[in-house]
């Protein structure tokens, strides 16, 4: 970590080092890096970085780019892919896979308790206050039948890797989460960078996620719809992730539908088709909440369909994920997971939570504020790397302004010790040099769970950056889960 | 089965690939013919302009600045540039129904058009540019013909190409022949050969016609010609294929619309006459053609894509 001179305030004990992923803090590469580590022995920088425009090359020609909008016209990026992949042993594997099974699990219980008896809130583990004036909680979705009590069918679960090298949860994303597509895009891309070592490494593979996205998807449908249509909505070409609805659309087969396409009549959702109104069982929804239907919730949304959560109320529709499910990963309600965990399964959490601080405790607030410099401060409501302040990267100016924030508004904010995300080696101009990073694997939840073996790994590609995501100057690389034992033993 | 929407995208795809390609070949000719200084150059300067639509003929002194405008000004609707960029969008609204060879294809093109180099390698060499641009519409449309499945999508952007293509053609024979304009009838042997490669139909109009070239047979060939792909007739005999078979994947038959009218103006170009259309004039046969051009267009909509929903909604 690189501590800028010119600002005094950072004057703090030095953090615990951040757990390196290919080396051992002696300098050792460890096993499971040992094959790529050979590999790129034996390449010079001007072939890594060939092979890094060749990457960038294929993800403009396939179009996987994000818009930037500027004054008078608008240009495509790519998000920075890096070509170096990510290693995860697979007993290290075995772990992420049963904690997230675990995790997503008590988060759906949580939410069909919530949204039916509210036994937990009645139990007081968690604050009654706290999910019923989250802005997320939705009140439309009470008493109202889910199939298999499924609410999250689509989770991306952010984790990172401590200094002590173990994993923990950063972030549960279970409104609409994206970046599956670089995990797919990512893994096409490294294959060609590194076919030899790629066969020989006997990386698991990630393929199967849109067949199992699908059957996830048409197994939410009533059970006397037996071919049920399933559709992926999306707010439109001018949505950031809109690459990756039709990506998955096309790798499911399904039609890619906007708000304009479809109909509702009778508590029924159609969609225009050439040869007239085609009924549709099953919506795999990318727009938020908010947005899904005007008559419902916000009156000025063009993104959704007028009637779409009336047709769902009357069971003719499935939404997936289910409106109101961004009240389990409210980033308060973060705090309780391990307590939801041992509530409704009787077991203590396999990956932990990060220590969080929550500002809406008069005793928790003033800790909070006399540390700003070295916590991380987040809005509950905020995401994408917005609306956060990190502690140790910050001005006294910054801090003085989120100390009024929080004096302000504590209920909408929590912190966390600033944590060291484990480093990876990426290739930054033509040299090797370890970036952060962290990891989003996904879990698909319908009649059963499924944990895909492998996750985007996201990297902080400004150097000392602990900021990962692609708003903020982040990238990408693919991750490989290896289905070998030979390299656990580190 | 598809959605209104995607087939709307896929027929406008079908449009603005044949129009930029369309565009790119007048222009070349345009550039090849004023590399001599003759009056039979600034002739096609002038047909060139006038089929593009740009009514100023001033342009046609300096062609070389018209053809790099043509090609890649931004702001203009009508440039090579827009048409490809509003391609590409279209294409990328409705990604999911391409296959990934014909998406890179097109995407291709609009990269190098788009790439702030483009200006500079028009001017390294511009009959390249356009050359090269020309010979990626076709891979574009070989990697769809061959990777896509010939169903109703594909149909649709057929649909586009070929009532496009019927227009441009249209547009350009209306401006060589039509005899509303007050301009003497072309008759130098350069100008005849320049309005056939306009039209791509150099090299079969010499196998047909030989090197005879009479503005008769030129005129003839590119509306009649039962088997050269670019006359008039054989994009309406395509017109009413595509359209009979998406009439068929939608289960449709029967119910006129459309089809009827494709029908009608294959039927019209199958059995003209030369001497009559000679006799009434071109102009007056054009415009009928392309009249009908449009208003299969509008019944497109009215049948496919802007179809009241009050007619469709379940009993």
């Amino acid at each position: 970590m690189s501590v800028r001179r010119d600002e005094p305030a950072l004057n703090v004990a030095a953090p615990a080092a951040p757990y390196n992923e290919m080396l051992t803090p002696e300098g050792q590469v460890r096993p499971h890096y040992a094959a790529l580590d050979a590999r790129l022995s034996t390449l010079s920088f001007e072939e890594l970085a060939e092979r890094q425009r060749t990457q960038e090359r294929f993800f403009l020609l396939q179009g996987i780019t994000f818009t930037v909008y500027g004054a008078d016209s608008s240009t495509e990026r790519i998000i920075p892919s890096d070509i170096l992949p990510r290693i995860i042993p697979a007993a290290e594997w075995a772990r992420i896979e049963a904690g997230l099974t675990q995790r997503l699990r008590a988060l759906n219980m949580f939410l069909a308790d919530i949204y039916s008896e509210q036994q937990i809130l009645m139990d007081g583990v968690v604050p009654r206050e706290l999910v019923l004036n989250a802005p997320s909680y939705r009140r439309e979705m009470q008493n109202l039948y889910v199939p298999h009590k499924s609410y999250a069918n689509v989770c991306g679960s952010d984790l990172i890797r401590q200094p002590n090298g173990e994993f923990a949860v950063l972030e549960d994303n279970l409104r609409v989460p994206s970046g599956v597509s670089y995990m797919l895009a990512n893994r096409e891309a490294s294959r060609r960078v590194f076919p030899g070592t790629f066969r020989g490494a006997g990386v698991r593979s990630v393929d199967r996620y849109p067949d199992l996205l699908l059957t996830t998807l048409k197994g939410m449908a009533a059970d006397w719809r037996p071919n049920p249509q399933v559709v992926v909505l999306t707010p439109g070409v001018y949505n950031s992730a809109y690459y990756e609805h039709a990506y998955l659309a096309r790798l499911m087969g399904v039609p890619l539908v906007e708000g304009r396409d479809l109909v509702v009549h009778d508590n029924m959702v159609y969609m225009r088709t050439t040869t007239g109104l085609r009924r549709i069982d099953v919506i795999y929804r990318r727009v938020d909440d908010d947005f899904i239907d005007p008559l419902t919730f916000r009156r000025d949304s063009a993104l959704g369909a007028a009637g779409l959560f009336n047709a769902y109320r009357a069971g003719n529709v499935v939404i997936c994920n289910a409106p109101g499910t961004g009240v389990a990963d409210d980033k308060a309600v973060y705090a309780y997971v391990p307590e939801m965990i041992k509530y409704y399964l009787g077991e203590d959490a396999i990956l932990p939570n990060i220590e969080t601080f929550l500002c809406r405790e008069p005793a928790q607030l003033s800790h909070v504020l006399a540390n700003l410099d070295k916590l991380v401060v987040k809005a509950v409501g905020a995401s994408g790397g917005y609306g956060m302040l990190v502690g140790p990267h910050s001005t006294k100016a910054q801090q003085a302004e989120f100390a009024d924030a929080l004096k302000a508004d504590p209920a909408n904010y929590i912190a966390q010790p600033t944590i060291q995300l484990s480093t990876a080696p990426c290739l930054i101009d033509h040299a090797v040099e370890p970036r952060h990073v962290d990891l989003r694997p996904f879990i698909l939840c319908g009649e059963k769970i499924v944990v895909t073996p492998g996750a985007l790994t996201r990297v902080a590609l400004r150097k000392g950056s602990l900021v990962v995501n692609s708003s903020q100057g982040g990238g990408s690389k693919d991750t490989w889960v290896l289905s070998e034992t030979k390299g656990d033993k580190a | 089965m598809m959605l209104a929407r995607v087939a709307d995208s896929l027929y406008w795809i079908g449009r603005y690939v044949e129009r930029a390609e369309h565009m790119c070949r007048l222009s070349d000719v345009m550039l090849n013919a004023t590399l001599d200084r003759s009056e039979a150059a600034s002739q096609v300067a002038r047909i060139a302009l006038a089929a593009v639509g740009d009514p100023d003929v001033a342009k046609a002194k300096n062609p070389y600045d018209a053809a790099r405008a043509l090609a890649l000004d931004r702001g203009d609707d009508g440039s090579i540039y827009s048409s490809i960029a509003l391609a590409r969008e279209n294409a990328r609204q409705v990604r999911d129904q391409l296959t990934t060879e014909t998406w890179e294809r097109l995407n291709l093109i609009y990269l190098r058009m788009s790439d702030p180099e483009a200006r500079r390698s028009f001017e390294d060499g511009s009959q390249l540019f356009l050359h090269d641009t020309i010979a990626d519409l076709h891979l574009f449309k070989g990697a769809g013909d061959a990777t896509m499945s010939h169903g109703e999508g594909w149909s649709f952007l057929l649909l586009g190409v070929y009532l496009e293509r019927a227009q441009l053609i249209g547009s350009l024979l209306e401006v060589v022949f039509g005899e509303g304009r007050k301009r003497k009838p072309i008759s130098d042997h350069f100008a005849l050969t320049s309005v056939l490669r306009m039209g791509c139909a150099l090299e079969p109009y010499l196998r047909a016609h030989t090197a005879d070239m009479q503005p008769r047979l030129i005129l003839k060939f590119l509306m009649l010609d039962e088997d050269f792909p670019r006359s008039i007739r054989f994009c309406t005999q395509e017109i009413e294929s595509h359209l009979s078979a998406i009439i068929r994947h939608a289960g449709m038959a029967g119910s006129v619309g459309p089809d009827r009218l494709a029908g009608r103006l294959r039927a019209r170009m199958q059995y003209a006459d030369m001497d009559e259309v000679e006799a009434q004039g071109p102009s007056a046969f054009l415009k009928t053609v392309l009249d009908e051009c449009a208003t299969i267009h509008r019944s497109l909509y009215d049948a496919f894509v802007a179809y009241p929903l009050e007619d469709r909604l379940p009993a």
